[in-house]
């Protein structure tokens, strides 16, 4: 029998080049395909290419934030499939309301590690990454 | 949901434990905490939050739990301390709103002013209640000064007011604080150690941490008592704010223990502050009045730096065990390891 197995597309939004690269790391040695963001303006666009099974996303950009690109991103493509975990520092409570209503699925709090990263993406796509 | 009666308290901590069990959540005092006050819902934030993390049948596993009980729970004594002050600031507009009406003082220029200060959302964080006693203050001031008659009881309330802010500040300074050496408390360093790290990881700067460790105080202890160790203790926390730079941060990090973040130190830099408080205090004996005279105490640190992504009990753990190599290798030194 022969298995054929589709990598997951994952694309990591986010300002701070080492979020992106921690990121990228640790989504590699989960066996991801992995693209960057540096803003939500262009994480859409890149949707538009390419849909992603999963979203890593920051609140705080310049030009598109994280919550308007959850806005947009639902509005633009609907009930796709693709999940959002976005980030967020302690204590941003606010946010982490904002963005549940505005559709993301999850949230993890900055700093994060590969465990803590793992499991999330684990509990939000239902898969044992 | 108010809970009185043993009855009814037994009843509530039945629900608690059974939630979760479905959960499998261990019952730690930090878990039973969070448990409990989701299912009393005083704290809508955790519970929504909660809420979310059910609703996605997330794992509530260790990181998770530590998470929400770093975000919501352990800066409770904050928010009540928030909450109380809060209320006294509500009192302290409604007299001034008041006495501004009594006397007759333009409504437009001074009593909207401070309506619309009473109703904004400002006492919700310590930052906001900052601002509106600041504001307070201001717009007392300012009616003192337009109207002749009602000086004197405007001062007054200005001055309530201020004290109030005093208040504020002290308690809140109070609540991370070790009360022995006035450095910060072990709660106020694990809630900015991770903060720092997250901005850290957001900028890409460099972040260290030193662990240090009193050589031998036991023996200090033993030969001195312990009110002549606590002395020692107090020497050290003052030596340590001394000698570290104005951004660091000092802790008690507990017992004999203490901590520095070093915002912005690579490893080089870390190991030089380090190398300044194991000198600083190694130079001169400790200042205290005791027979025989007590020889200079002497430190052991370890030092550490902050790599993204690590988790943070891995980063504290290297500074530790770097600490413990400085001590395996003969005391009085720095040790870092990478
Ligand atoms: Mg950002």
């Amino acid at each position: 029998m022969t298995t054929t197995t589709t990598r997951l597309y994952c694309l990591v939004v986010d300002d701070s080049l080492v979020v992106r690269k921690v990121a990228r790391r640790i989504l590699n040695s989960l066996k991801f395909n992995v693209d960057e963001a540096e803003n939500g303006q262009v994480a859409l666009d890149l949707c538009g290419t390419l849909m992603p099974d999963l979203i890593l996303l920051d609140w705080n950009m310049p030009v598109m934030s994280g919550i308007e690109f959850v806005r947009a991103f639902r509005e633009k493509y609907g009930a796709v499939s693709a999940k959002v975990i976005f980030c967020t520092t302690q204590g941003d409570v606010e946010h982490i309301r904002d963005a549940a209503a505005a559709g993301a699925n999850d949230y993890i709090i900055k700093p994060f590690d590969a465990a803590m990263l793992r499991r999330k993406i684990e509990a939000v796509l239902g898969i044992a990454a | 949901m108010y809970v009185a009666n043993p009855t009814a308290i037994k009843a509530l901590a039945d629900v608690v434990v059974s939630s979760m069990q479905r959960f499998r959540i261990p019952l730690t005092p930090e878990n039973y905490s969070l448990w409990y006050e989701y299912h009393i819902g005083n704290n809508r934030e955790l519970q929504r939050t909660m809420d979310v993390i059910i609703s996605n049948s997330a794992d509530f596993d260790e990181t998770v739990l530590h998470d929400l009980y770093v975000t919501f729970l352990s800066s409770a004594k904050e928010a009540e301390i928030v909450r109380e002050t809060s209320v006294n600031v509500q009192d302290a507009l409604r007299n001034l709103i008041s006495v501004a009406l009594r006397v007759g003082v333009d409504a437009d220029e001074f009593g909207a002013a401070l309506t619309e200060l009473a109703a904004m959302e400002h006492t919700k964080s310590t930052d906001g209640l900052r601002d509106l006693v600041g504001h307070l203050i201001g717009e007392s001031r300012k009616m003192a000064e337009k109207s002749q008659v009602a000086g004197a009881r405007m001062r007054e309330s200005a001055s309530k007011i201020e004290t109030l802010e005093r208040r504020l500040e002290s308690a809140l300074v109070e609540a991370r604080t070790d009360s022995l050496t006035g450095l910060a408390n072990r709660r106020f360093f694990d809630s900015r150690l991770r903060a720092l790290a997250g901005d850290a990881m957001n900028s890409g700067d460099e972040l260290s941490l030193l662990m240090i460790d009193v050589d031998r105080f036991k023996r200090v202890n033993d030969t001195w008592g312990h009110r002549v160790g606590d002395e020692l203790l107090r020497h050290l926390a003052s030596t340590l704010q001394r000698t570290v730079r104005r951004e660091d941060l000092v802790a008690r990090y507990g017992g004999e223990e203490f901590a520095v973040i070093l915002p912005q130190a690579d490893a080089a830099a870390a190991i030089a502050v380090g190398e300044n408080i194991r000198r600083a205090l190694a130079s001169v004996p400790v200042p205290l009045d005791v027979t025989p005279v007590m020889p200079p105490a002497t430190v052991s640190i370890g030092v550490s730096c902050y790599q993204p992504g690590d988790p943070l009990s891995e980063w504290v753990g290297k500074a530790d065990a770097a600490l413990y190599r400085a001590k395996q290798e003969g005391r009085d030194q720095v040790r870092y390891i990478q």
